[in-house]
């Protein structure tokens, strides 16, 4: 059995239908998205790749309802998001996704635990105490629970960002360029983080990367170009990747 | 530089609005005050050229003798006929008009008074010195003829020809209109009305048949000192005789002081308004300092100098402080503009006319523009130490850590101030150790701001996240929230100070004036008399229990401008207060052998006769008696009514046997409402007669005092008013700061509401530091003065702690920060997410 025929079985986290999304009008219209069809199915690690300006975060934005599609459709689980109002997509958010970004990770008055807590304390439960204690001890902050941001160094933010999306066990995980700003090694932490949390607990993940070495650790790479997807790649290596990427730049 | 420096002033002209504000704010209120109090000033010395301007000479009732020693303006001495006669016969006099006025009103033809508080006057003959003229008819001249001014004619529909009925002291005249007066441009001499009447009608309606005059001017060709001193001669005590120019300075000091005192008192909280506007300068400058830090960074490192960059801030304030103060002296005029239009709508206008002048101008421009420079300097030091390597550090953020020194310094300055308060007697000292205390308030605020914060945290914590972030970023930059919440501290502290203080102040006074027992009701008739039938009429009044009615004449007591009395006194001594300090009253009446006897009051001032001794009384006509004394009497409210006593035999052959002029009236106690109401219609009919109640002087006191504490709270207000511009600026400019912050809360799941809530929360606690530290600081500064004031002068005033309205001010900062909220928060939800966490 190949990997699409199971990905066919499987129930979609979240899927885009005919997305479109432009700025502007007329001559000056830009097709961020030019009518983008695509499912992130469940316990899935999905990449996203393609050249700078062809769309991967407007994709990923308009899906994880930060943004709203010119037309088309976006569905997280059986939630068509472009029905729901400001609130209810707010505590969409809250409840059922967890997001990582490139910068700008954390409340700075807070310290690690606040800041990892966050999302539960804003909901108002309690963190199961030994799932939380799990992620802590994988990500490794055991001892720096206590700092604030100031006193902790860019990876270790990161990785206070990566426990804060995963300790509300979310449906879905949208991570932006997440090893963007961090060297490599500390870049390999966090990739291997994710992906120990797809193969061990079923998480899913979108995550938006330029790095093919970091795209290797997903389960599938999509390709856009100008707003449409133009490939996929299962199992992905970063060998493989490259090469892809070489192509659509010849 | 001066290119970059506008080009940053345009960029950021979002930022610099409240700025702008709280400059334009400050600025066109001390212009506003100052072209109203300048017109009040200009109309009121105005008015005493074209009313005095040809007096060569007056003769005045000497008025610093008389008016220190009663405390119930007693009838000042007046100029009698034959004084006059003689002093128109004096070498150089050409021309003399004597002033005499009394109350009258019209009686309509339905039996109703109108026109009830217009001036009778006597009609000046001589031309020169008539400060009215005749818009129309002619001057009254026989008996019965009277003038009435322009608005009164106007008002009440009246013409020349007209037969009317007039009210007066001596009773219901029937009079003809002759003519109609105006006095220079404006309608009236008189606020109410002017009447004017023959000299003999003066006499008759407003003196009670006397002829005598209040005061009397000369006009001569002589040089008026020669004229002084000729004048000097013939006059009997207790009048003063002055040139022209002496005359018209003292009436110009009287009417004008008023206003000069009440322009510099409006300037005084002009200026803390514009004060409190520099901490809302100095907080803007510091925040955009801190976001520009990068810039500046940048400017650093490709060569700006340190003096550079401070120079192109101090450039910056120098630009807002120019543009600010203009824009405030233009609002400043529009304001006195849309006040006067108002007040022409309503019928009235705002005395002396609207003057443009150019010191208002300049005054208004220099103080904005300096009081912006001066709050600007800090920022601009911070600016130029900026290294060049902060330009690639993330986001600034201004420390959190507050310097050693200023705790020492705080702890210093309070220690001083507390000291300074406490066991010194100089005036001098206590105040600069209450401005130390400010000071170290002020300084220390940081930490109030880091202590309050702390102290609020649990009970905001209940407000679940948002509420806890609230008080987390009023800790992140504790300076900041410190100098946003000074300036409603200020406001907060003085209206604080105002108004303990004052409660105490004014609970003292009155207390002390309650001490002094006094008849139930006072009755007095200004020019005319309490005849019998009146005095019946008063006693029959329900829960009336007794009528004294005396007899009050001016006189001079070793030559001391004072009043004298005769009456029962056996009566007077049950219902009024009158205690002896030593001999006894009832020896007055008992010499028979043709030599008087009197009782004098015990002013404290200058020797008090002996029981036994004598003194000289002098009558208005310059007639004089020596009497003994007899009793010292204490000085009460109501001694201060009567003046001395005299017995009634050597009083009726001084003065005649008058009418009484005043009573006291003793009523059932616990008598209320309908009897107040009887006393006070039975006055009414009588244009001369006023009824006071008794211990009126206490009530009085309270009531200008608690005038007073509302006038000043409600200009202070003008302050909290400016101190709510920075609490919404600072917000604002905080929001901005925050903007990736907020935005990210959003994407992780807080609903705009709580965002917005969060906001508020922390608007909420600047203003609640604010507000409490201004009450706090105020009760202890009040107390420490009143603890002062009571060594000082021995008193013993007890603070008067004003509970409700102390609660009502809480109450209103939380409201301020509530207010100063709606709009930051609303702000802050604003931009879409996406935009508020993209990098720019
Ligand atoms: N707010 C906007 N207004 C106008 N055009 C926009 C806006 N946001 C994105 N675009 C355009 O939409 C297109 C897609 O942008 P998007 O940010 O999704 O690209 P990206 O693939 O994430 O690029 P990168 O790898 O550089 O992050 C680009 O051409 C961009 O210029
Ligand atoms: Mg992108």
């Amino acid at each position: 059995m190949t990997a699409a025929a199971d990905r066919s079985v499987r129930t979609a986290a979240a899927r885009a239908v005919e997305a479109r999304k432009t700025y502007g009008v007329g001559d000056a219209a830009v097709h961020a998205l030019a009518g983008v069809t695509v499912d992130f199915p469940e316990h899935e690690f999905t990449a996203i790749m393609g050249p700078s300006g062809s769309g991967k975060s407007t994709l990923m934005q308009c899906v994880a309802g930060l943004d709203r599609l010119t037309s088309g459709a976006a569905l997280i689980g059986e939630t068509d998001i472009s029905k729901l109002n400001k609130t209810q997509l707010t505590l969409l958010r809250r409840d059922r996704l967890g997001f990582i970004f490139q910068q700008y990770n954390l409340i700075p008055s807070l310290t690690a635990r606040e800041n990892i807590l966050l999302p539960l304390t804003l909901a108002g439960t309690k963190a199961d105490q030994s799932w939380f204690d799990e992620i802590v001890r994988t990500v490794g902050l055991q001892d720096r629970l206590g700092n604030l941001p100031s006193q902790l160094s860019g990876g270790q933010q990161q990785r206070v960002a990566v426990a804060r999306a995963l300790v509300p066990k979310p449906d879905i995980v949208f991570a932006d360029e997440p090893t963007g700003a961090l060297d490599s090694r500390t870049g390999i932490e966090i990739l291997t983080f994710m992906r120990r949390a797809v193969d061990e607990s079923g998480q899913t993940i979108v995550m938006v990367t330029h790095d093919p070495h970091a795209a290797s650790y997903a389960d599938r790479v999509l390709f856009l170009a100008d707003g449409q997807i133009v490939d996929s790649m299962e199992a992905p290596t970063a060998d493989k990747v490259l090469d892809r990427m070489k192509q659509f730049e010849g | 530089m001066l290119k970059l420096v506008l080009s940053s002033v345009r960029h950021n002209l979002g930022r610099y609005l409240a700025t702008l504000i709280a400059i334009m704010t400050g600025v066109g209120f001390y212009t506003a005050v100052g072209v109203v109090s300048d017109g009040v000033i200009s109309s009121l010395e105005g008015n005493v050229d074209a009313e005095y301007g040809n007096v060569d000479v007056a003769v005045v009732p000497d008025v610093t003798a008389t008016a220190d020693e009663t405390a119930a303006d007693p009838e000042a001495l007046k100029v009698p006929q034959p004084t006059v006669d003689q002093l128109l016969t004096l070498p150089g006099v050409e021309g003399g008009a004597g002033i005499l006025t009394g109350s009258v009103a019209f009686l309509g033809s339905d039996g109703k008074p109108f026109a009830t508080s217009a001036v009778g006057r006597l009609w000046i003959t001589d031309q020169d010195l008539n400060p009215l003229s005749l818009a129309d008819g002619d001057a009254p001249a026989s008996t019965g003829e009277i003038a009435v001014d322009r608005g009164t004619a106007g008002d009440h529909g009246l013409d020349v020809g007209d037969d009317l009925t007039l009210l007066t002291l001596a009773g219901k005249e029937k009079v003809t209109l002759v003519g109609i007066t105006e006095f220079g441009d404006s309608a009236a001499l008189d606020g109410d009305g002017t009447v004017s009447v023959t000299e003999a009608d003066a006499f008759d309606w407003l003196n009670s048949g006397q002829a005598e005059y209040e005061s009397y001017y000369l006009r001569g060709s002589e040089d008026p000192d020669d004229l002084v001193a000729s004048a000097g001669e013939v006059l009997p005590d207790g009048f003063e005789v002055q040139t022209g120019d002496e005359f018209r300075a003292d009436q110009r000091e009287t009417t004008g002081s008023f206003a000069q005192g009440l322009k510099t008192a409006l300037r005084a909280f002009a200026v803390l308004a514009l004060l409190v506007g520099g901490f809302v300068i100095f907080n803007t400058f510091s925040v955009i300092v801190a976001q520009r830090l990068r810039e500046l960074a940048v400017l650093a490192a490709i060569g700006a100098t340190p003096r550079q960059l401070k120079r192109s801030l101090r450039l910056e304030g120098l630009v807002l402080g120019l543009v600010g103060s203009l824009l405030g002296v233009v609002a400043g005029y529009v304001l006195t503009l849309l006040l006067d239009g108002v007040l022409k709508v309503t019928g009235g206008s705002l005395p002396g006319g609207l003057g443009f002048g150019l010191s208002n101008v300049l005054g208004g421009i220099a103080l904005g523009t300096i009081i912006t420079v001066l709050s600007v300097m800090i920022p601009a030091r911070r600016a130029a130490r900026t290294e060049p390597i902060e330009a690639m550090r993330d986001a600034a953020v201004e420390s959190a850590e507050l310097g050693r020194t200023r705790g020492i310094v705080c702890v210093v300055l309070v220690a001083l101030g507390v000291a300074a308060m406490l066991l010194t007697d100089e005036l001098a000292v206590v105040g600069i150790g209450a401005v130390a205390i400010i000071a170290a308030v002020l300084i220390g605020a940081p930490y109030l701001a880091k202590g309050g914060a702390r102290l609020f945290r649990p009970l905001l914590e209940r407000f679940g996240m948002e509420g806890r972030l609230a008080v987390d970023n009023s800790v992140r930059s504790p300076k900041r929230t410190a100098t946003t919440a000074n300036a409603l501290l200020i406001g907060v502290f003085l209206v604080t100070l105002v108004a303990v203080a004052g409660a105490s102040v004014r609970d003292f006074a009155v207390g002390e004036v309650s001490d002094l027992q006094s008849a139930d009701y006072v009755v007095v008739s200004q020019g005319g008399s309490l005849d019998d039938a009146f005095v019946s009429d008063l006693a029959t009044i329900e829960d009336v229990n007794d009528v004294v009615a005396f007899r009050r004449e001016p006189v001079t007591i070793d030559g001391t401008a004072t009043v004298a009395s005769a009456g029962d006194v056996s009566e007077l001594a049950k219902v009024a207060n009158i205690a002896v300090e030593s001999g006894a009253l009832a020896d007055l009446a008992s010499s028979g052998d043709g030599s008087g006897t009197i009782a004098v009051i015990d002013t404290g001032e200058g020797a008090t006769p002996d029981i036994g001794g004598t003194v000289t009384v002098t009558d208005s006509r310059g007639k004089d008696v020596e009497l003994r004394v007899v009793a010292v009497l204490e000085p009460t409210q109501d001694t201060a009514q009567t003046g001395s006593i005299i017995d009634t035999t050597t009083f009726e052959s001084l003065v005649g046997d008058v009418a009484p002029t005043l009573a006291f009236v003793d009523v059932a106690s616990g008598a209320q409402g309908k009897t107040k109401d009887d006393i006070q219609n039975l006055a009414a009919v009588r244009p001369d007669i006023t009824a006071q109640e008794g211990n009126a002087v206490g009530k009085l006191i309270g009531t200008v005092f608690d005038f007073l504490i509302k006038a000043v709270t409600g200009l202070l207000l003008m302050s909290v008013v400016i101190a709510i511009i920075g609490i919404i600026n600072t917000m604002s400019l905080s929001i901005l700061e925050r903007r990736r912050e907020l935005g990210l809360l959003r994407i992780i799941g807080m609903t705009d509401n709580r965002v917005r809530r969060m906001v508020t929360l922390e608007s909420v606690l600047i203003s609640l530091l604010g507000t409490l530290g201004g009450l706090v600081l105020g009760l202890v500064v009040s107390l420490l003065l009143l603890v002062s004031i009571n060594r000082d002068s021995q008193a013993a005033v007890t603070p008067s702690i004003p509970w409700i309205e102390l609660v009502v001010i809480l109450v209103l900062g939380v409201l301020i920060g509530v207010l100063a909220a709606l709009l930051p928060a609303r702000r802050s939800t604003k931009l879409e997410v996406l935009d508020a966490i993209s990098a720019t």
